[in-house]
């Protein structure tokens, strides 16, 4: 049977998503002692590749992987037209506009905001109505209130401690972000069972693990 | 000249693969005419306005200002202008034509995708009843077996099913707007928790695998019928139940599958809607169906419309490319011209050697590994 093949998002995503996929009956354990690698075969179902967010869309819309796992800030950047299937437990975090405590929202004028998600925040003021003018940057967003740069940020928060450090305030809160799995649409036809199987056990690890959660919690 | 890169998501096509693409139309081409469809011609500009039913994200279309200012675009689509055509032109019904050439669809920069698509395919407009929807696809495979294609899946759907489920669900209007979303879209998560009020209802055996109810025909006919009978239901059952067998007897080596949780391709679609593919392609290899809303963007008159379209792209991409062979080079001299043009019809698989003399032609025979034949010598 041809294996079917995942990109995982690397770094904290992976890191994330290895112990659901392990609960799930998936050998990791290449992924988990990875040095160099950057393909994963030790369980013969599943072919997982690491790749950086932005990409795990180029390779599911190129149909040269079946699944992607990545967050929904990217898919929402990027407008992903793939079936995004699963909502996984992890990874949870919340789009916010944020910004000095001198950032007054009401001021009468075209605002600078500063993001790396120019896409999302053209989408939130649009909806409230009102034109900013947006500035991409690569890092550090949090930076660019605090220089002068933007008048405020649209950027992720997890815990909130990088905004805290920085002095920087909540104004509002935007969509929420989680990790998800995507399915290519052709592929769902063309791997059903499998990919079926897969969600199947996923989706009772990813119960159990809330589940504990909510306990520790 | 200082820019002579090609415009994101085009390419040039070379040799072997431009050859096999023609080879690829023209078949198609025969196999339509030898049906008694006829050709249809349209231009590559047109008003932006002809595309209006068309869902813009996936149909981006390039733009320009015709000489008074108005919006062109590149076509994206093909069946659009025949429908342009049909409500201009004052062309008796009922018609059968058959169409080929490049759409143009702007694509994410720098993913790969490519934005010039070539495809054929045929409309036939005026004919109202199943057999219209049974011709199409007896082009559609017939043009499959053509390609020598033999693991093909076609799989059938229809455009009201998704509709005429959900309007007869016990749930307010937003709720079966937004399960219809995510129905769409297989989120499972939000799919799951909208169905929940319905969970001890006759609906719920149905509902809690209608995200998949895509794949085996009969499987997911049996699902179906776990629901409490809905009248609008029995037409499009039958529908759907008669082309499999169909094609069944037509084509006994292609696999019937069907998809009974996917929107409708376009609005204008209004019947049965089907696809090809096979296990190993990345994109489906044709796609039609039935569209009698299709010339209402037009005009008042609601006519009858089935149309099917090959992805020819796909279907080069998986016809294997047989590696080059050499060609004999044909060496001559200027004043034995018709002696040549005589060993290059005798040959299959030659070509003039236009080298001004006897020594270049030998180096150009050398690096191209070529035979070459000398007529110089026959004097």
């Amino acid at each position: 049977m041809t294996p079917l093949k995942i990109a995982l998002t690397k770094g904290r995503t992976e890191e994330q998503v290895i112990p659901l996929l392990e609960a799930s009956g998936i050998n990791c354990e290449g992924v988990k002692n990875k040095k160099r690698r950057l393909i994963f075969d030790e369980d013969p179902r599943y072919e997982i590749i690491l790749v950086k967010g932005p990409d795990v869309l180029t390779y599911l819309n190129n149909g040269s992987v079946q699944i992607g796992i990545v967050g929904s800030d990217i898919l929402d950047e990027q407008q992903n037209s793939q079936y995004a299937m699963l909502d996984l437990s992890v990874g949870k975090c919340r789009f916010v506009l944020a910004s000095t405590s001198s950032f007054n929202p009401q001021q009468p004028r075209r605002k600078i905001i500063a993001t790396k998600y120019p896409n999302i925040t053209k989408r939130y003021f649009q909806g409230i109505g009102e034109d900013v003018e947006i500035i991409k940057i690569e890092g550090s967003v949090e930076l660019s209130p605090l220089i002068g740069l933007a008048d405020a940020i649209v950027d992720i928060v997890e815990t909130g401690n990088t905004l805290r450090e920085n002095n920087l305030h909540v104004y509002a809160k935007l969509q929420p972000v989680n990790t998800k799995l995507v399915v290519n649409r052709l592929a769902l036809r063309q791997f059903q069972p499998q990919i079926r199987e897969l969600i199947t056990n996923l989706q009772q690890a990813d119960a159990d693990y809330a589940k504990s959660n909510l306990i520790k919690g | 000249m200082t820019n002579k890169n090609l415009p994101n998501g085009t390419r040039d096509e070379l040799g072997t693969q431009a050859e096999t693409k023609e080879a690829i139309e023209n078949r198609l081409f025969k196999g339509f005419r030898r049906r008694g469809f006829r050709k249809l011609t349209t231009p590559v500009l047109e008003y932006s306005d002809v595309f209006k039913p068309l869902n813009a994200d996936n149909y981006r279309p390039y733009q320009l200002l015709d000489e008074q200012g108005e919006p062109l675009v590149l076509r994206p689509d093909l069946t659009l202008p025949v429908a342009r055509v049909m409500s201009t032109t004052g062309v008796d019904l009922p018609v059968k034509w058959y169409y080929g050439g490049d759409v143009f669809r702007v694509k994410k920069r720098l993913s790969g995708s490519y934005n010039q698509l070539t495809q054929a395919g045929i409309e036939i407009v005026g004919y109202k009843g199943i057999k219209t929807d049974w011709e199409c696809l007896v082009v559609a495979l017939a043009g499959c077996q053509e390609m020598g294609i033999q693991d093909l899946t076609i799989e059938l759907s229809h455009a009201k099913f998704v509709d005429v489920v959900i309007q007869t669900l016990d749930l307010p209007q937003p709720t079966k707007d937004s399960l219809k979303a995510a129905l769409y879209a297989k989120d499972l998560n939000k799919y799951n928790s909208l169905c929940s009020p319905l969970a001890n209802t006759a609906y719920s055996k149905f509902l809690a695998e209608w995200p998949w109810l895509f794949g085996d025909f009969d499987k997911a006919m049996r699902l179906v019928k776990t629901m409490p009978e809905i009248a609008e239901l029995h037409q499009i059952i039958d529908d759907l139940t008669a082309t499999k067998a169909f094609i069944n007897q037509q084509f006994p080596d292609y696999k019937v599958a069907l998809d009974l949780s996917i929107p409708s391709p376009q609005t204008y679609y209004t019947g049965m809607a089907f696809r090809g593919f096979t296990d190993k392609s990345a994109d489906y290899l044709f796609s039609g169906g039935r569209y009698d809303d299709l010339l209402t963007n037009f005009q008042k008159v609601h006519v009858s419309a089935v149309g099917v379209a090959f992805d020819v792209d796909s279907l080069v991409e998986r016809t294997v490319v047989q590696s080059e062979k050499p060609v004999t080079l044909i060496y001559f001299n200027q004043d034995q011209w018709q002696l040549a043009e005589a060993k290059l019809r005798e040959l299959k698989n030659a070509t003039l050697c236009l080298a001004d003399n006897l020594a270049a032609a030998q180096r150009l025979a050398t690096s191209t590994g070529s035979q070459l034949i000398d007529l110089t010598k026959s004097r």
